[in-house]
């Protein structure tokens, strides 16, 4: 295990040296949140029924924006081995005196940190700044999620930028996937009044699984069986991603 | 004084690698090599685009696994014992890999973590490569910024900030302007004389023949002549270039040397170099022209190693062909 260390160290210093990408992945979530929150929770007025209980957008939309740190995280991840494979870094770290599982933990680790420190930015404000009541007995519960969801969409974005060559190809599927998961899922709105089809495709998006899993741990709508059934069902899809990821590793080598 | 010991530092046996790509024919682009490296040594892998080295390399390296066959680092297996093997070896490889976003200094503080180094090595011995390949004035900028050249420069800088015993240089100098060029074949030879083995590849062959004290020449993924550099400019047929000067070439000239038929013949207005595979032909080159008006000067050299590996790789290519 002592090859995660320089793992670690490596995507320390490149944060803490280039300010912009901190930014990017501690402090966005938390403007979407406060932005979004002010101006939805005011033009919603009375706020969102929702399995018959009311929230306002601001209680309602923190677990989305949870879900959109790790989420987000893992997609500037894959922005930078999509770059580290295209410089030829990524190839000589293959190189070093680590092994491919420390490499990819190593990864893993930094972004669960990362989240982990998002996600109590997001909370933070919520609580102080929005007035959002945050139960004690939801960190568990969202601290568990946060390391499973970060790592689950890690391995997907990963196997993109292993798999794809071209930098506008890259971008165009990426940006494109985001937009898609992000906004066909109850991150944003709830979905249930959506038109069907949209609602089918919005049930089976992953990003919905864990959004809803996360609402149910913060604000304790939806029941402990569906929720038990979308938290299984993204563990699911997170084991077959590092399946996928690890062939898609070996594939981007030879 | 060079630390060359009689000990293997690489061996490499009947290594095959077949590439495998949907919906075309597999591709085998090591049929079968075999080579070794002794301890302290340079040896420079040779061959034309496409040959193989790189696969070779990317195998020894860990990047690849071979279909068949073995390579051992310092003994380590590098398929049973990827991580053991990784541990000895540091690598150059042909992208100018360095991390864009960091700066010099900080791009040699990660590659020091990486290798186990502390904090207080990195720093003694950043400043010795900063020395070495004149990159004071980059130190502060990020890789991105820099030119191909300079980028390069940081990679093989970095491999000489970390003590392994064997590295590995694929196309360490391309890119590279002359001065660069120099001071970088001046630290590689310093490196080998600390006792480390350095295998590297080149197209540039004065490079090799400069460098290298063993090599082998690699063609459609087979070794076509390996050894000494000096026994592997001997398998050649002894090529030996007469570079004859005349106030002004003529037809006649050129057509009396034609008669001799020599390997080759290529001239100037002034200058004809003929190619001969032998002493006696030389000598009959020389006797044929000396008489004649306009003559005035000779030279007589062994052939380049460029030129042996021109020979080389034709006579296997026509060999090839029939």
């Amino acid at each position: 295990m002592k090859g995660l260390f320089p793992v670690l160290y490596r995507d320390y210093v490149m944060r803490t040296t280039s300010p912009l990408w901190l930014f990017f992945d501690l402090v966005v979530p938390v403007m979407y949140l406060l932005m979004f929150g002010v101006g939805f929770n005011s033009a919603l007025g009375l706020g969102i029924e929702l399995e018959g209980r009311s929230l306002s957008y601001n209680e309602f939309f923190l677990a989305g924006v949870i879900s959109m740190a790790c989420f987000g995280l893992a997609m500037n991840q894959s922005y930078g081995f999509f770059v580290d494979r295209d410089s030829g870094i990524f190839y000589e770290t293959l190189t070093y005196p680590i092994t491919r599982g420390e490499f990819l933990l190593g990864k893993i680790i930094f972004q669960c940190i990362l989240a982990v420190i998002q996600t109590a930015l997001s909370l933070a404000a919520a609580a102080w700044i929005l007035g959002v009541n945050i139960p004690s007995s939801s960190l568990v519960y969202l601290g568990v999620g946060i390391l499973i969801v970060t790592s689950g969409w890690f391995f997907t974005f990963a196997s993109l930028a292993f798999l794809m060559r071209r930098t506008d190809t890259f971008n165009t599927v990426i940006n494109v996937v985001y937009f898609v998961l992000m906004f066909v899922s109850s991150m944003f709105y709830p979905i249930d009044r959506l038109p069907s089809a949209f609602r089918v495709l919005s049930y089976a998006n992953p990003v919905t699984w864990h959004t809803d899993v996360f609402r149910w741990a913060l604000t304790g709508v939806g029941s402990t069986e569906s929720a038990l059934v979308q938290a299984a069902a993204f563990f699911i899809f997170s084991l077959i991603a590092f399946r996928v990821a690890l062939w898609a590793l070996s594939r981007a080598v030879e | 004084m060079k630390r060359t010991t009689e000990q293997p530092a690489i061996e490499v046996t009947d290594l095959r690698k077949v590439y495998h790509k949907r919906g075309s024919m597999p591709v085998e682009a090591l049929k079968g090599i075999s080579f070794t490296v002794r301890r302290g040594e340079i040896f420079g892998l040779l061959g034309p685009n496409g040959a193989g080295k790189t696969t070779a390399i990317k195998i020894l390296t860990t990047l690849l696994r071979p279909t068949s066959g073995s390579a051992r680092i310092l003994d380590r297996d590098v398929v049973q014992h990827p991580l053991e093997a990784r541990r000895a070896m540091c690598a150059v490889m042909q992208d100018n890999a360095v991390e864009m976003f960091l700066s010099v200094q900080n791009n040699f503080r990660v590659y020091g973590r990486f290798h186990g180094m502390s904090g207080a090595d990195i720093s003694r011995q950043s400043s010795r490569v900063t020395e070495i390949f004149g990159l004071q004035d980059v130190l502060n900028m990020k890789g991105s910024e820099l030119s191909g050249g300079q980028k390069r420069r940081v990679q093989v800088a970095k491999t000489f900030l970390v003590d392994k015993p064997v590295v590995f240089l694929d196309e360490a100098t391309t890119g590279m302007d002359s001065f660069n060029k120099r001071e970088t074949l001046e630290a590689i030879k310093h490196e080998a004389s600390r006792g480390r083995t350095i295998v590297l590849t080149t197209h540039i062959l004065e490079e090799a023949e400069e460098l290298c004290d063993s090599l082998a020449i690699v063609n459609h993924g087979r070794i076509i002549a390996s050894g000494s550099t000096q026994e592997v400019k001997s398998s050649s047929l002894r090529l030996i270039t007469v570079t004859l000067t005349f106030n002004r070439v003529t037809s006649g000239v050129l057509r009396k040397l034609e008669r001799l038929k020599p390997h080759k013949i290529a001239h100037t207005e002034d200058t004809i170099d003929v190619q001969v595979r032998s002493e006696s032909v030389a000598m009959d080159v020389l006797n044929s022209v000396r008489s004649m008006r306009g003559f005035r000067h000779f030279e007589v050299a062994a052939a380049s190693l460029e030129d042996v590996f021109m020979d080389i790789v034709d006579r296997q290519e026509r060999a090839g062909d029939t």
